[in-house]
């Protein structure tokens, strides 16, 4: 038991184990199995028994009955529990049993598609009755319209199922005729605003299906969050049966939390957190153990490789056996480190949080956490990544001295106790729903009674109507446009614009100056990674890049040259909020709300310059970027000078509480609009800040208000999309509720000074926080 | 109570009962009736087994020109030059094709865009017709299809301009969408592809108002911008007023006639026997055509196109693709004395020097010749400023010779 050795050590030594914080042991279970049902094909058994599958776990049976008598099912297991197999199986018999079934799998990415299709390739070997394509952007246009013609199981994402299969589905008439399961697997990653949208896709397939008279069954499958059924429900319309009793055999497993060493009591300061990382995991690299490590942050799992490549190279002196994966690697590098795990070329991955989705990696044996992932779910979805089905395993929590991490890692009973995130969704939401229907109505005409699953929309396509996108012929709504409205509708906030980063010292086998493409990086995070000056990591190689073309007449490039330096750099930003018109306003006896449209501007100021290693700051600079402004509706209430006072004497103290309400609401708010928290922004201002556009620093605002004349903060909940969906409105309108739910949970949280829960952890808010945070909400409500 | 027995008493209430209507809703601005649709653009309504049918109906003398093409020439097609230009899918018989242009409400393609205007016209007896089948509304698609189906069923082959590409797949998916069959085995003459290759080298562009102005000399005054048409139908399905969709009709009834006459040039340019055109370019834009059905013929067109006259540069391409022709087929004394003619070209194009000293190198095997004549080509490409690439092929290639012949000497 190589890796109990290294554990016991790791929890004795005198060096690690009183960092320690807590360990929790899952011990193993035994599989539950049942013989294959006797309905099932026997070319299917055959194929399962090629493939060395004699029996089915429970949950796969389960879901089998489920499916056999006509219900839609979400299978909520755990990772490596053969969830795959739950939708496989029965979309393998219905495919055998006719010629002209069709099936549809949805994934949320393309690799995940093509992932499902090798291991579908693996199950058929035997079985011609399958054809299965995927079809998504990758699809070249000259093979789609064989994919269309051939394949009776179709693997696709929501993006193209909106945009390139629904508005043409008269191309599709044969599928959809005979649709008789449509598959969404990773189901979890369908929430907010993603997740609102999937479901109005899901509407528009099963208008077209009803047009085309099939009637498709569900079968889903998640990581475990708090409300998977709800979630099913609410994405596909119709009641769902649920499948949670996992079969699949589990070895012993133990959690560990670790708190790096305090090697600064005075001050308080502990170890980096991720050079602690680094070492446990080299730890377990170095004896064979297969790891994967997840860090919280592209830079950091740069930085982590980097530092473990190190260390793993003196034992073994093949640093090549540990290997970086991130989003913004080209998808052939992906692809490599991906079949080098399953193969086992590749011992150990640091990785974002994009391992988390259920890419195939195979098994490993140790999973380090470096930094809490941000979610319950997350947590547990990265923690098993560890795990074989028989064997000891592990996985380290290994806390950062972020007041998040550090309340999680001396909380251990909340860690362990606390039920997964609720994942939120709200199709209803008029922005995305008129989105949808102008989409629909494109697809075919809206009958008079304007049923799209379960709502009655009549009033939305009058709406459309007078806008004159919609022309109402008959008793039915058509659409009257030049446009495609699917174009003008992106499921996903993130905007395809990708920056290309091209290596300019690259050179060929023949030493020929040639540029390379050697990454990706989205828009959205482009300003805070690819500034002039910065070093960009590629598996942990540094570059530095040169030039920055983000102008829109430019196509967007960074220049990046191969350098070898020994520190890297972290942006320094700056936010602002601002009010741009005032829409709606309601006097409140303690306070004012208002509800309008905002700008909302960040802008990378500058870089921290951070030596690899011992993570020292070694030096800083400045930068020369684009603010990025974002103009979005907002909801927002003052604090007039009258209510402060009856809280407290003293501003520092308010503008705590102050935050700590901030904190509180944003976080509370989801609740009520049925959204992400992603999906909203906050941030405590002033209603008249110094000037408009100028942005600051967390630091300087706190201390601007400080020392501003005239103290009138103001707290800010915007839509996090550009234009606003509704949110900020919704927030408006229920601003008393939500003051109320904050006293209460206030009040019921049995916490001292603040934990995540409430009004968020107490060293990132203050010890008088909680306290303010009550007296003030008790005067706001009052 | 009303009864069943009088209709006339339940229309005269009905009649009033508007009246009361119009009293509650209040007074409305002044508006004027707008004239039927039928009465304005000239048609009659027709009545299909999904409803009435706003049908405009025209019929043209076979000795009608559009341009200078009398349409008869559609006529005189032969089999062999239907093959040709429907990629050997189409039918013998012209008088059973059927001309088709259709306008919509976008292009934007899938399930939203709506073909508003069919415009069909064949040839009968001795005159050709045109009708066109109009929507007055979305709702009145059903009818338009069911008018549509039955001249597709007749049909031998449908002859359209960028129909593979646009009108073709967007009526099928209307056909689809109400609940209709496609021929989707009816032959298709998609003249826009055999138009590419006879005009656009010649042209700016291939566009269909450029060939019917430059081919067929036939000039449209006034005519609609087919951008503008979308525009122009939600205007009408909004305020009813169908005189601004006049030009539309025009457009389309245009478009169908430029079909037929263009059928009956390219049938007439691709007929039995001697070419029988006189104007080199287009001699040599048919010659193109006929290379993937006939080569012979095409090398016909190309030294028919040489002998009566071409301008520089498209001498010069012809010259090349019948050297192409005649290597092809071994004429090796024709083809060098083709690419000996290209090298004068004005324009350096190191295409007939690389294809004289292959020849020379390889098949006379006279390296001595082959090396004046890469010489000769570096001199002209470093006096042209030709790229890099092309004067290190040729030095290279020289450089090769040279050794070869280095080598040969001292035996």
């Amino acid at each position: 038991m190589l890796v109990g050795e290294i554990l016991d050590d790791l929890l004795t030594s005198r060096s690690t184990g009183p960092c320690i914080a807590a360990t929790r042991h899952f011990p193993a279970r035994p599989p539950v199995v049942v013989a294959f049902p006797p309905t099932l094909d026997p070319r299917v058994q055959a194929a399962l028994r090629a493939r060395g599958i004699e029996q089915l776990y429970s949950h796969q049976a389960r879901c089998w009955e489920l499916v056999d008598k006509g219900h839609s099912v979400v299978v909520v297991t755990p990772t490596a529990s053969g969830k795959t197999l739950c939708y496989n199986l029965p979309v393998l018999q219905a495919l055998l049993e006719r010629v002209d079934t069709r099936v549809l799998y949805l994934f949320p990415t393309k690799a995940l598609a093509q992932d499902q299709l090798a291991e579908l390739e693996g199950l058929a070997k035997n079985l011609p009755e399958l054809r299965m394509f995927t079809y998504d952007g990758d699809t070249p246009q000259d093979a789609r319209r064989a994919v269309r013609a051939r394949a009776n199981l179709v693997l696709t994402n929501p993006d193209m199922l909106h945009s390139g299969i629904l508005p043409h589905h008269t191309k599709w008439a044969v599928l959809f005729q005979n649709l008789r399961y449509v598959v969404i697997d990773e189901l979890h990653a369908y929430r907010g605003v993603f997740g609102s949208h999937l479901a109005n896709v899901i509407r528009r397939l099963r208008r077209l299906c009803r047009h085309y008279g099939s009637v498709p069954q569900f079968i889903m499958a998640s990581a475990t969050i708090g409300n998977p059924r709800e979630l099913a429900e609410r994405i596909v319309g119709e009641s769902v049966e649920e499948v949670t009793e996992s079969g699949a055999p589990t070895g012993d497993k133990l959690f560990v939390c670790y708190n790096p060493p305090v090697v600064n009591p005075e001050l308080g300061i502990r170890a980096p957190y991720l050079g602690e990382a680094a070492k446990i995991a080299t730890r377990f690299l170095r004896e064979q153990v297969p790891t994967i490590v997840f860090a919280q942050s592209r830079l950091s799992t740069e930085v982590l490789l980097g530092a473990i490549k190190g260390g793993v190279a003196d034992k073994t002196g093949d640093s090549g056996i540990v290997r970086g994966y991130r989003g913004g690697y080209l998808p052939n590098r992906r692809r490599a480190v991906e079949q080098g795990l399953r193969a086992g070329d590749v011992l150990g991955v640091v990785s974002t949080n994009a391992l988390e989705l259920g890419v195939d990696i195979g098994h490993l044996d140790v999973s380090v956490l470096a930094g809490y992932p941000g979610t319950i779910a997350s947590l547990w979805q990265q923690a098993g990544r560890a795990g074989r089905r028989s064997g000891f395993s592990s996985a380290v929590f290994v806390a950062s001295s972020a007041p998040l991490d550090q309340f999680m890692v001396t909380h251990p009973d909340y860690l362990f106790g606390a039920s997964p995130e609720h994942a939120r969704i709200n199709p209803d939401n008029p922005f995305i729903l008129v989105n949808h229907l102008k989409c629909a109505t494109f697809e075919l005409p809206f009958e008079a009674d304007g049923r799209f699953g379960e709502l009655d929309v009549r009033r939305e396509l009058a709406a459309l109507e007078d806008e004159g996108l919609l022309h109402r012929a008959g008793a039915r709504w058509h659409w009257a446009s030049e446009t495609y409205p699917a174009d003008h509708v992106s499921l996903r906030t993130v905007t395809t614009d990708n920056f290309l980063v091209i290596d300019t010292t690259a050179r060929d086998d023949k030493q020929t100056k040639r540029r390379q493409i050697i990454a990706e990086v989205d828009w959205g995070s482009a300003f805070a990674t690819i500034y002039p000056k910065a070093i960009y990591l590629v598996e942990s190689e540094p570059y530095e890049v040169q030039e920055l073309h983000f102008r829109e007449d430019e196509e967007k490039v960074a220049y990046v040259k191969r350098v070898s330096v020994d520190y890297f750099t972290d942006a320094v930003s700056a936010k602002g909020v601002w009010i741009l018109r005032r829409l709606v306003d309601r006097e409140h006896p303690a306070y004012l709300a208002e509800q309008g449209e905002v700008l909302v501007a960040e802008k990378v100021v500058g870089f921290k310059k951070i030596k690899m290693g011992t993570l020292e700051n070694v030096g800083s600079g400045e930068v020369e970027l684009p603010q990025q402004e974002m103009q979005t509706t907002s909801a927002w209430l003052s604090v007039p000078a009258t209510t402060l006072a009856r809280v407290s004497p003293s501003r520092e103290e308010l503008i705590d509480g102050l935050r700590a309400v901030t904190y509180l609401l944003h976080h509370l708010a989801p609740i009520f609009l049925l959204c992400d928290v992603r999906d909203l922004g906050a941030w405590l201002g002033d209603t008249t800040p110094a000037e408009t556009g100028v942005v600051a620093t967390r630091e300087s605002t706190r201390r601007r208000l400080l020392e501003a004349e005239q103290f009138t903060p103001t707290i800010y909940l915007y839509d996090s999309h550009a234009g606003g969906i509704g949110l900020a409105e919704r927030v408006f309108e229920i601003l008393p509720q939500l003051l109320r739910h904050g006293l209460d949970t206030l009040e019921g949280c049995r916490c001292a000074w603040g934990c995540p829960s409430c009004v968020g952890p107490v060293n990132e808010v203050g010890r008088r926080a909680k306290a303010t945070a009550s007296t003030l909400l008790g005067v706001l409500t009052g | 109570m009303f009864s069943r027995a009088d209709p006339g008493a339940r229309a005269g209430t009905l009649e009033e009962l508007r009246r009361v209507i119009r009293r509650i809703e209040g007074p409305r601005p002044f508006r004027v009736a707008p004239e039927p649709p039928e009465t304005v653009l000239g048609g009659q309504l027709v009545e299909t087994d999904a409803g009435p049918l706003l049908t405009v109906r025209r019929e043209f003398p076979l000795d009608h020109r559009h341009g200078r093409i009398a349409l008869e020439r559609a006529l005189a097609v032969s089999a062999d030059a239907l093959r040709v230009l429907g990629r050997d899918r189409a039918p013998p018989d012209p008088r059973r094709l059927l001309f088709l242009d259709t306008e919509t409400t976008g292009l934007a393609g899938g399930t939203g865009t709506y073909a508003f205007l069919v415009g069909a016209g064949w040839i009968e007896d001795d005159r050709v017709v045109v009708v066109q089948h109009f929507m007055r509304d979305l709702d009145e698609e059903p009818a338009l299809l069911a008018a549509v189906a039955p001249l597709l069923e007749r049909a031998s082959a449908l002859v359209t301009f960028n129909g593979s590409g646009f009108d073709v797949p967007l009526l099928e998916t209307r056909f689809i969408l109400g609940r209709r069959r496609w021929p989707a085995a009816l032959p298709h003459v998609d003249l826009m592809h055999p138009a590419r290759r006879v005009w656009a080298a010649r042209f700016v562009d291939c566009r269909l108002l450029t060939l019917e102005r430059e081919v067929l000399g036939h000039l449209r005054e006034q005519d609609v911008a087919g951008a503008l048409i979308p525009a122009l139908y939600f205007e009408f399905l909004r305020r009813r007023h169908p005189a601004p969709l006049g030009p539309v009709f025009t457009h389309n009834r245009y478009d169908v006639l430029f079909l037929v006459a263009l059928l009956g040039w390219l049938g007439h340019a691709l007929g039995d026997g001697e070419p029988n055109l006189d104007d080199g370019l287009d001699l040599a834009g048919v010659g193109r055509l006929w290379e993937r059905a006939d080569p012979e013929r095409a090398v016909a067109c190309y030294r028919a196109a040489l002998a009566v006259g071409l301008p520089a540069p498209a001498a010069h391409g012809v010259r090349l693709r019948l050297a192409a022709w005649e290597k092809r087929r071994a004429r090796w004394e024709s083809a060098c004395a083709l690419w000996q003619a290209a090298t004068a070209a004005t324009a350096f194009d190191p295409r007939p020097w690389e294809e004289l000293a292959k020849y020379h190198e390889h098949r006379a095997r006279d390296a001595v010749a082959a090396q004046g004549i890469v010489a000769a080509a570096l001199h002209h490409a470093q006096t042209a400023g030709a790229p890099p690439r092309v004067m290190e092929a040729f030095a290279y290639r020289l450089a090769r010779l040279d050794r070869r012949l280095a080598r040969r000497q001292p035996s």
